[in-house]
């Protein structure tokens, strides 16, 4: 009768957001587990079928705390689908830099946290450095650090301010540096070694099972990215390549990141070579009204709007920097979205938990938990 | 159930470099804060001060600051009563519902001028009341402290974000356009009655009543009790508000394109 249940979370600095590890232990080893999830269930798809189809990208920022951009991107591919709106090329140009960015700066913070998970605090003071940077050249073209409201059904809000695209470069010759860094903090450092290497594998099989995404499922040797498999937004024309790894443990996953970061990087210069060369509009010059900027009230002409606009249904899939997130939009015609729903990568990769949890020991879970790279906030919604 | 191993991967030969390499790396990135700090002294130095105004090399130099782009930032609210045309454009897009149109002093007494208060507590700095203020009068600034110690005191009426106004604090450059290709208002002849509250609750007057030819009623025919005038839109000072729409009692006015 040595087996006894404990509670990791929802309050615990391994959970990162508000959920809670049921863990069961014998001794040091884990032999059960549960995730508990939903503590921070704000509504977000039911408040969106009230709301016009731009004011939805205020909530898009809050779903993902540390990926707003790529969540703003996933609903307005969502909505321009159904809303049947052509996007002029820069400005899915500007989306696919600015998701770039927004997965270095989710990696970092992910970096930062898992770190310090482990126990080294100077890397994370790095992390947490490099990413406020990215967040000044994010506030430097939308105003805001981490709610952007950037993106418009149609195009996104405003062009680049000049000088925009020279800082953005210092900026990646800044990182690509510093990624050297984390790699001589981190992999040079056996305790780091000791820490991380096979534990919490979770091989591809299993993966598949659960629906697992993300870089969880390519540390397990499967090419899978959205952006290749089924290209959005301009990734068809830029270069990059997916990351492999074959361990899926701790480490692979570590690796994984770093490479991302770099591949983006990778990205992000071709899409400000492109940018530099075309100049032109960033908003589809024809929209319906209640698209545009005034968000005028429509008056009895409702339900009149509702039988004339075509009607449609939107579904989008781009990889996230956790995973692969869905978004699934049904258009009546009306002003607001019938029906919004999304998917989370996260909320898959910790619902396998048993699968890579179990079997450890108890000191094995904050790693664990760790290079998940969870955000509570898109999971619950 | 799979039980921890022993490291797959080969460790560093030399145990003095695992601790070595990474403190050597710590120690660089020490030596550099002291000449180059990643941080500012917050409430002594901040990022609207002058000296972090200017372009800021970010590898070259100090980490930090974003130079002159640092007036995009979506702050507190600054108003310009004066040119503000009470359109409730603001209050319109707003997805918070924070922003309450209130009387302010001034204008004719019977219609008062009504402009934009608005409950930071709600509000989401989202910045779609500034992009929908076809005047330019409601502008987002830099300002962002604004700690208080009463719920009352975060409402801030249209006095105090006229205060704010006067402060002259950078205003976000950044504007979106507006699309050249708006929708006008169209009239529904036969339902107008001629009621004029389009015309008077125009914030931009440019709704003008003009006499219509009264019919002859033929022999046994009831003549619609209304007033015989009909309201002409000015499309190039319209702003698009809609407030006629919302105040017209048959709803014969709507959104369309002009043939």
């Amino acid at each position: 009768m040595s087996e006894m249940w404990i509670n990791m979370g929802p309050q615990h600095p391994m959970t990162h957001g508000l959920w809670n590890l049921r863990v069961k232990i014998d001794g040091e080893i884990v032999v059960d587990v549960d995730a508990e999830m939903g503590y921070l269930h704000r509504g977000i798809e039911k408040i969106s079928e009230d709301r016009h189809y731009n004011e939805v990208i205020t909530l898009m920022d809050r779903c993902c705390y540390v990926a707003g951009m790529a969540w703003e991107h996933l609903y307005i591919l969502a909505a321009e689908e159904a809303l049947h709106v052509t996007v002029p090329e820069r400005a899915l140009y500007i989306r696919v830099m600015s998701e770039e960015f927004q997965r270095v700066a989710s990696h970092l913070m992910w970096y930062a946290a898992f770190v310090q998970d482990i126990g080294l605090l100077t890397p994370f003071l790095y992390g947490m450095r490099d990413r406020d940077l990215i967040l000044d050249l994010f506030q430097s073209y939308t105003g805001g650090r981490m709610t952007y409201e950037y993106m418009r059904v149609g195009g996104v809000r405003n062009d680049m301010p000049p000088g925009f695209t020279d800082r953005a470069r210092k900026l990646c010759t800044w990182l690509i540096d510093r990624f050297k860094e984390y790699d001589t903090l981190c992999l040079a450092s056996t305790i780091f070694h000791k820490r991380c290497d096979n534990i919490g594998v979770l091989k591809a099989a299993a993966c598949r099972k659960h629906g697992v995404t993300g870089p969880m499922l390519r540390s397990a040797g499967v090419k899978a990215d959205i952006r290749k498999d089924r290209p959005y937004a301009a990734y068809d024309r830029v270069e990059f390549d997916v990351p492999v790894q074959q361990d899926a443990d701790v480490t692979a996953r570590y690796l994984i990141r770093m490479e991302e970061m770099r591949q983006s990087i990778r990205i992000i210069r071709q899409t400000l070579d492109w940018l530099d060369a075309h100049p032109g509009p960033v908003i589809a010059p024809q929209l319906p009204r209640w698209l545009g900027a005034p968000y005028a009230p429509i008056g009895n002409e409702g339900y009149l709007l509702k039988r004339n606009y075509p009607h449609g249904l939107g579904f989008s899939a781009i990889e996230e920097p956790h995973g692969e997130a869905l978004a699934y939009l049904v258009n009546d015609g009306g002003e607001h979205p019938y029906r919004v729903k999304f998917k989370s990568p996260v909320f898959a990769n910790i619902s396998a938990v048993r699968e890579y949890v179990v079997g450890y020991h108890v000191a094995d879970i904050p790693p664990i938990m760790g290079s998940v790279d969870i955000c509570v906030g898109e999971v619950d919604r | 159930m799979s039980t921890p191993e022993t490291s797959s991967r080969p460790p560093n030969d030399n145990p003095i470099l695992w601790v070595a390499k990474p403190l050597l790396t710590a120690a660089k990135q020490f030596r550099k804060s002291l000449f180059r700090p990643s941080t500012i002294v917050y409430p002594f130095e901040r990022l609207e001060d002058p000296k972090f105004r200017e372009e800021v090399a970010v590898a070259a130099g100090k980490p930090i600051g974003i130079g002159a782009v640092w007036d995009n930032y979506r702050g507190v609210h600054a108003l310009n009563i004066d040119t503000c045309i009470s359109c409730n454009l603001c209050a319109f897009s707003c997805p918070d519902l924070c922003i309450d149109m209130v009387n302010v002093a001034g204008g004719d007494p019977k219609h008062p001028k009504k402009c934009p208060e608005i409950d930071y507590g709600k509000c989401s700095y989202c910045g779609f009341c500034s992009d929908a203020c076809p005047e330019g009068c409601l502008t987002m600034t830099t300002r962002y402290e604004l700690s208080v110690t009463k719920r009352a005191d975060m409402v801030f009426s249209p006095e105090r974000l006229y205060q704010v106004y006067e402060q002259k604090l950078p205003m976000n450059p950044i504007r979106l356009e507006r699309p050249e290709n708006e929708d006008q208002i169209l009239l529904d002849p036969p339902v107008c009655i001629g009621c004029n509250a389009c015309a008077r609750d125009c914030p931009t007057k440019c709704i003008t009543m003009l006499d219509i030819v009264k019919p002859t009623a033929a022999p046994g025919e009831k003549m619609p009790k209304r007033i015989w005038k009909e309201p002409v839109i000015n499309d190039s000072d319209c702003v698009r508000c809609g407030t006629c729409i919302s105040v017209c009692p048959k709803e014969c006015l709507f959104w369309g394109t002009r043939k």
